[in-house]
C-alpha cells in the first residue's frame, strides 16, 4: 500500500571531518540517551575560511555550523531535551509577557461571542465528568454545541475548560478572561517553541532561536496572541502539522506518521484554514516522491506516502471526534458549516484610502501590509534567507534538469540530493506562500487583516532565523582575528541588536496592536496617512475607560462596535464602570463612542446630527492618531 | 584588479548593513513614536488659527484622519457642521488649512496661498478660492417651516400634503443605519424631507436634504418658497453610501421648476456617488420665485437619498 520511504539525510562529509567529534546522526533525530552522546567538549571555534563557505544543510542535524552558541551552553550536537527546555523557557516567557499585560487589552467583538459559546462548552464538559450517559444524549449535546458552531470545537473547549478549573474552581486567575485567553496565550508560546525546533533542525540553533523571537515579536502576532480567538492558534497548529508532516518524512516511524495524521485533524479542529494544507503536502509528496511514485504508477502500482493517508484518514476522524456538534447529523452538518465559510459575508476594510467591502482583494494587499506590519529587520532577514535558499533549490532544480551541466551541480553542492531527501527547503516555501497565495485568488475578498495569513509568518520567521546565520557567519568570518571568547560574543551582540527594534515596535504597539504600523510605513501616523485600517472589532473601548469614569452615574453609552458580551465582560471584571448602561443607537444615549475606521464614517455623521455638535468630548490616540472618539450629549 | 579588490571588502563587510539597518529601525521608531501631536501643540493651534477664522470660512485639517481631533479641539465654533460637512468647497470665499505632517487638503490645491504661519508641529495656511462665486440662496437652509412645503404626488396625482414637525435631534444608528433621520422635517406616512449629514460614496460627510423617494409613479414634492435666483442652481446629489454601492437600485430622478416651468430633470444612477450639477437659470436671475423640487424613482428600498442646491 505504502513505500513511504524518503532516506534520512546523511551526514555532510565536510563538516563531518571538520568536526570529527560530533557524533554521525541522522537529520533532526531526537538526541539519544546522554551516556550515548559523546559530547564536545568546548570544541574549537572552526576556522572562518572552514564554514564561511559551507553551505549547511536543511534538514540535517543542527550542527552549530558556523559559531558555536550551542558549544557555549555545551549543546550537543543532535536536537534534545536541551532544545525542548529552550523552546519551553521562550514559550513561557512569552505566556508571562502575554499574561501580564492582557488586562489592559479590551475585548474584540469575537471574544465576546466566544467566551459565550466557551462557558456553554465548559458546563457540557461538566456534565460530561458529573452525568457521562446525560451529556451523551442528542439534546444535551446539541444544545450547547449548536453555539457558535461557525467555527469548530477545539479552542472553544480549551478556553472553557481553563475557564472552569483556573478561574471557577481553582481561582488561580481572578480574572475570568485570563483563564478564557490561557489557552490562546498557551498556543502562542508553543508557535515560538515549535519555531525554535524547526528552525534549529534545519539550519542552526541560532537561526532556530533568532526565528522565535522575531516570530514573537511581530506586533500583530502580539496582539492576536493574547485573545481567546483562533488566529494564533491556527497559525500554531499549522506550524506543528508542518512540523510533525516533516519529521515524518525524514523518519517514516508509525509513530511520527500517526502523529502527523492527528496534529493535521488538530489543525482542521482548529481554524478552517487548515482546509488549505493537504494543498501543500501533497505538493511536497510530489516534489519528495514524485519520480518513484510515477515509477511505480507505470508498472501499475499505486504509491501514496503514509504520511498522506494518515493526514487524508486520521484528519477528519479526529475533526469529527472532537466536534460534539458532528455527532449528529455529521454529513449535512459538515456541509453547512464549509458553507458558511465559502459564502462568508464581506467586511468593510481600509486599504490605502479606499474602502474594499467584496472580492476581489488588490493584489497588493498581503504583500504591503506584511511590509507595514512586520519589523523591517526580520522582512530583511527573510529576503536573505529565502533567497539563499531559493538559489539552493534552483541550482538543485538546474542540476536535476541538467544532470550533465557540473556547474549547476557544483553549485548544488555535494551530492545535494543525497543531503536533503526530506525537501525541506520546499516545505518551508510551500508551508510559507500557501497562506498568502489565498489573498491572490480572484474571488477571495480582504476578510479583515492580517490574522488571516499569519500561518505563513512563522516559516518567514524561520527564513529570517536563516537569514541571521548567513550574517553571524559573514561576521565571524570577518572578524575572525579576535580572539574566542569576544569572538564568540559576535552572535550573541548581533542577535540582541536585531530583536531591539522588533522588541520596542511590539511593546509600543500594545494595547493598540491594529493600528500600530512600522517604521518602514512611518509608524502609526504613517499607516494612517496611507489609508491602512485603523482597527477591528471595537476592543479599544477599555482604553476610553478612564474617560468613561467621570460619567455621571447610570449614564447611557452607544457602545459602537463592541459587542454586547465584550462590554458586559469588561464591566463584570471592573475594567469599565458597572453603573454604565450600554445602548444601541447614539439617539438614545448621553455618551456616544465611534471606534475609527473609514467606513464608520457614518456613525460620526449619526451623532452629529443627534447631539448637535461635531466635536468629540475626548478623542483616544495612539501616536496621535484618532483611534475612539467620544461624544458627550450637550 | 583594483574594482575587483573594492568589491571584495564590500562584500566581506556587507553584513554590517545588517545591524545597522537594525539600529536604522529603531531610530526611526523613536524618532516617529515622539513626533505625535500633543493636547498642547493642538492648543497652540486653535489660538494660532482662531483670529484667522471668518465666519464664511472653510475650515479644514490636513491629513484628513486628524479631522476629530481638530474638531475636539477646536470646538463647534469653529467648525461645525456646515464646515465639516460641506457640499464642496467652491461656496467658500476662503479656507483656512490646519496642517501637520507637510500634509494639503487635495481640494484645496488649487487654491491661493495669502498667508502661513506655523504653530509648534502644524502650518496654519491662510487659502483664497480664486473663483469665488456669491451665494444668492441656499436651499438646506431654506428647508423649514414657512419657508418650504412638501407634498405626496400619488400616481394619479392626488397631493398629500406633509406637515413641518420638529422634535429636535435625530434618530441616528450604528453601522448600515443610514443617515440621521431628522425630527426637523416635513414628513406623511413613509416619505419625509429634512435635513441631514449623508456619507456619500467617497465616505466623506454632506449635509443636505434627505428626501427618500417615494418609489413607483409616486414624488416627492418639496416647494421652496421666494428662492432668489441667479445665473445658475448649483448642486449635488447622492445616496448613501451603502445603498449605492452594491449598484443594484433604481435611478433616482430629481427635477426642478420654477413658474411653472421645467428648469432641469437629473438621474442619480448608483455609482455616481456625491454628483454635482450646475443648471442655467439666466432666465430667472435678480427674481425671486418659489422653486419646486420633484424626487421619484421606480422603487423607494433603500433609496436613502440626498441632495443640496444653492443660486449663483
Amino acid at each position: 500500500m505504502s513505500d513511504d520511504t524518503p532516506a534520512t539525510p546523511e551526514n555532510d562529509e565536510a563538516e563531518a571531518a571538520a568536526r570529527p567529534e560530533e557524533p554521525s546522526k541522522s537529520a533532526g533525530a531526537e538526541e539519544p540517551a546522554e551516556a550515548e552522546v559523546k559530547e564536545p567538549a568546548a570544541a574549537p571555534a572552526p576556522k572562518s575560511g572552514a564554514t564561511s563557505g559551507a553551505d549547511p544543510k536543511p534538514g540535517a542535524p543542527a550542527k552549530a555550523a558556523a559559531f558555536e552558541l550551542g558549544t557555549l551552553l555545551d549543546f550537543p550536537a543532535a536536537i534534545g531535551w536541551r532544545d525542548h527546555a529552550v523552546g519551553g523557557l521562550l514559550a513561557l516567557a512569552y505566556v508571562a509577557w502575554l499574561v501580564a499585560t492582557a488586562r489592559s487589552l479590551g475585548f474584540p467583538r469575537d471574544e465576546g461571542f466566544y467566551f459565550h459559546a466557551a462557558s456553554d462548552y465548559a458546563r457540557w464538559f461538566d456534565l460530561l465528568l458529573k452525568h457521562p450517559a446525560d451529556a451523551m444524549q442528542k439534546g444535551a449535546i446539541d444544545g450547547p454545541w449548536s453555539q457558535n458552531h461557525e467555527h469548530p470545537a477545539l479552542m472553544k473547549s480549551l478556553f472553557g475548560l481553563s475557564w472552569m478549573f483556573l478561574h471557577q474552581r481553582l481561582g488561580l486567575f481572578s480574572d475570568a478572561s485570563t483563564a478564557f485567553r490561557l489557552p490562546g496565550m498557551a498556543m502562542g508560546g508553543l508557535s515560538l517553541w515549535v519555531t525554535y525546533l524547526f528552525g534549529a533542525r534545519a539550519f542552526s540553533r541560532p537561526a532556530g532561536l533568532v526565528a522565535a523571537a522575531l516570530l514573537g515579536l511581530m506586533p500583530r502576532v502580539f496582539f492576536h496572541a493574547h485573545l481567546a480567538c483562533f488566529d494564533v492558534p491556527i497559525m500554531t497548529m499549522w506550524l506543528v502539522s508542518v512540523y510533525v508532516y516533516w519529521r515524518a518524512t525524514q523518519e517514516p516511524t508509525l509513530g511520527f506518521v500517526v502523529a502527523a495524521g492527528v496534529t493535521y485533524g488538530l489543525a482542521l479542529e482548529t481554524k478552517h484554514n487548515a482546509w488549505i494544507l493537504p494543498a501543500v503536502f501533497v505538493a511536497h509528496a510530489v516534489v519528495v516522491q514524485g519520480r518513484s511514485a510515477s515509477r511505480h504508477l507505470r508498472a501499475g502500482r499505486v504509491q501514496v506516502p503514509a504520511t498522506l493517508l494518515s493526514v487524508a484518514i486520521l484528519g477528519p476522524l479526529v475533526f469529527v471526534a472532537l466536534w460534539p456538534w458532528l455527532w449528529s447529523d455529521t454529513g449535512s452538518r459538515i456541509q453547512e458549516y464549509m458553507a458558511f465559510h465559502l459564502n462568508h459575508e464581506y467586511y468593510n476594510i481600509e486599504y490605502l484610502g479606499k474602502n474594499y467591502f467584496g472580492p476581489p482583494s488588490p493584489p497588493s494587499y498581503a504583500p504591503v501590509l506584511v511590509l507595514a506590519t512586520v519589523p523591517a529587520i526580520t522582512i530583511l532577514l527573510f529576503s536573505i534567507g529565502a533567497a539563499d535558499r531559493l538559489k539552493v533549490i534552483s541550482a538543485r532544480l538546474v542540476a536535476w534538469l541538467r544532470p550533465s551541466s557540473g556547474a549547476a551541480s557544483a553549485a548544488a553542492g555535494p551530492d545535494a540530493r543525497a543531503r536533503d531527501r526530506a525537501e525541506t527547503d520546499v516545505l518551508l516555501f510551500l508551508s510559507f506562500a500557501a497562506p498568502l497565495a489565498v489573498f491572490f485568488l480572484p474571488k477571495t475578498p480582504i476578510f479583515g487583516g492580517t490574522k488571516h495569513w499569519f500561518p505563513a509568518y512563522p516559516f518567514l520567521a524561520i527564513f529570517a532565523g536563516r537569514g541571521f546565520d548567513m550574517v553571524a557567519r559573514a561576521a565571524r568570518a570577518r572578524l575572525a582575528g579576535w580572539d574566542p571568547p569576544r569572538l564568540r560574543l559576535v552572535p550573541i551582540a548581533l542577535g540582541a541588536v536585531i530583536v531591539l527594534a522588533p522588541l520596542a515596535e511590539t511593546i509600543h504597539s500594545h494595547p493598540f496592536g491594529l493600528s500600530a504600523y512600522t517604521p518602514l510605513v512611518g509608524g502609526t501616523a504613517g499607516g494612517a496617512d496611507l489609508g491602512l485600517n485603523r482597527q477591528f472589532w471595537g476592543f479599544t473601548t477599555e482604553s476610553v475607560a478612564p474617560f468613561l469614569a467621570t460619567a455621571p452615574r447610570g449614564s447611557s453609552v452607544f457602545i459602537h462596535d463592541t459587542a454586547w458580551d465584550s462590554w458586559a465582560r469588561m464591566q463584570a471584571e471592573g475594567r469599565i464602570r458597572s453603573d454604565l448602561r450600554p445602548v444601541g443607537s447614539p439617539s438614545d444615549a448621553a455618551y456616544a463612542l465611534v471606534h475609527h475606521e473609514l467606513h464608520m464614517q457614518e456613525v460620526d455623521c449619526g451623532i452629529w446630527m443627534a447631539y448637535g455638535t461635531v466635536a468629540p468630548a475626548y478623542v483616544l490616540r495612539h501616536d496621535g492618531v484618532p483611534i475612539v472618539s467620544v461624544y458627550r450629549r450637550p | 584588479m583594483g574594482l575587483e579588490n573594492t568589491r571584495e571588502k564590500v562584500a566581506k563587510w556587507a553584513f554590517v548593513l545588517v545591524p545597522l539597518a537594525a539600529l536604522v529601525e529603531l531610530a526611526a521608531h523613536a524618532t516617529q513614536v515622539q513626533s505625535a501631536a500633543t493636547d498642547a501643540d493642538w492648543a497652540a493651534a486653535r489660538a494660532a488659527a482662531q483670529p484667522l477664522i471668518h465666519p464664511d470660512d472653510l475650515v479644514v485639517f490636513a491629513p484628513r484622519w486628524t479631522d476629530p481631533i481638530g474638531r475636539a479641539s477646536f470646538g463647534d465654533a469653529l467648525t461645525g457642521v456646515a464646515r465639516e460637512a460641506s457640499a464642496d468647497e467652491t461656496r467658500f470665499p476662503r479656507a483656512i488649512e490646519v496642517s501637520t505632517r507637510g500634509a494639503h487638503a487635495p481640494e484645496l490645491a488649487s487654491w491661493r496661498k495669502a498667508d502661513e504661519k506655523r504653530a509648534g508641529p502644524f502650518t496654519i495656511t491662510t487659502l483664497e478660492n480664486p473663483s469665488y462665486a456669491r451665494t444668492l440662496d441656499d436651499l438646506v437652509a431654506h428647508l423649514g417651516e414657512g419657508r418650504a412645503q412638501a407634498a405626496l404626488i400619488d400616481g394619479s396625482g392626488g397631493v398629500t400634503p406633509c406637515p413641518w414637525s420638529d422634535g429636535g435631534g435625530a434618530q441616528s444608528g450604528g453601522l448600515g443605519f443610514g443617515p440621521a433621520v431628522p425630527n426637523a422635517k416635513f414628513g406623511c406616512r413613509a416619505v419625509f424631507a429634512g435635513v441631514t449629514v449623508l456619507t456619500d460614496l467617497e465616505y466623506r460627510s454632506r449635509r443636505c436634504i434627505f428626501a427618500p423617494p417615494p418609489g413607483g409613479p409616486a414624488a416627492l414634492r418639496i416647494t421652496f418658497k421666494d428662492v432668489a435666483f441667479g445665473q445658475v442652481l448649483h448642486g449635488h446629489h447622492g445616496l448613501y453610501v451603502e445603498a449605492e454601492r452594491g449598484k443594484e437600485g433604481t435611478p433616482v430622478y430629481l427635477a426642478f421648476s420654477a413658474r411653472e416651468k421645467r428648469i432641469a430633470k437629473i438621474a442619480h444612477v448608483d455609482g455616481d456617488g456625491w454628483k454635482g450639477f450646475e443648471l442655467p437659470t439666466g432666465d430667472l436671475a435678480g427674481q425671486t420665485a418659489d422653486l419646486v423640487a420633484e424626487i421619484t424613482s421606480g422603487s423607494n428600498n433603500r433609496r436613502l437619498y440626498c441632495f443640496e442646491a444653492i443660486t449663483r
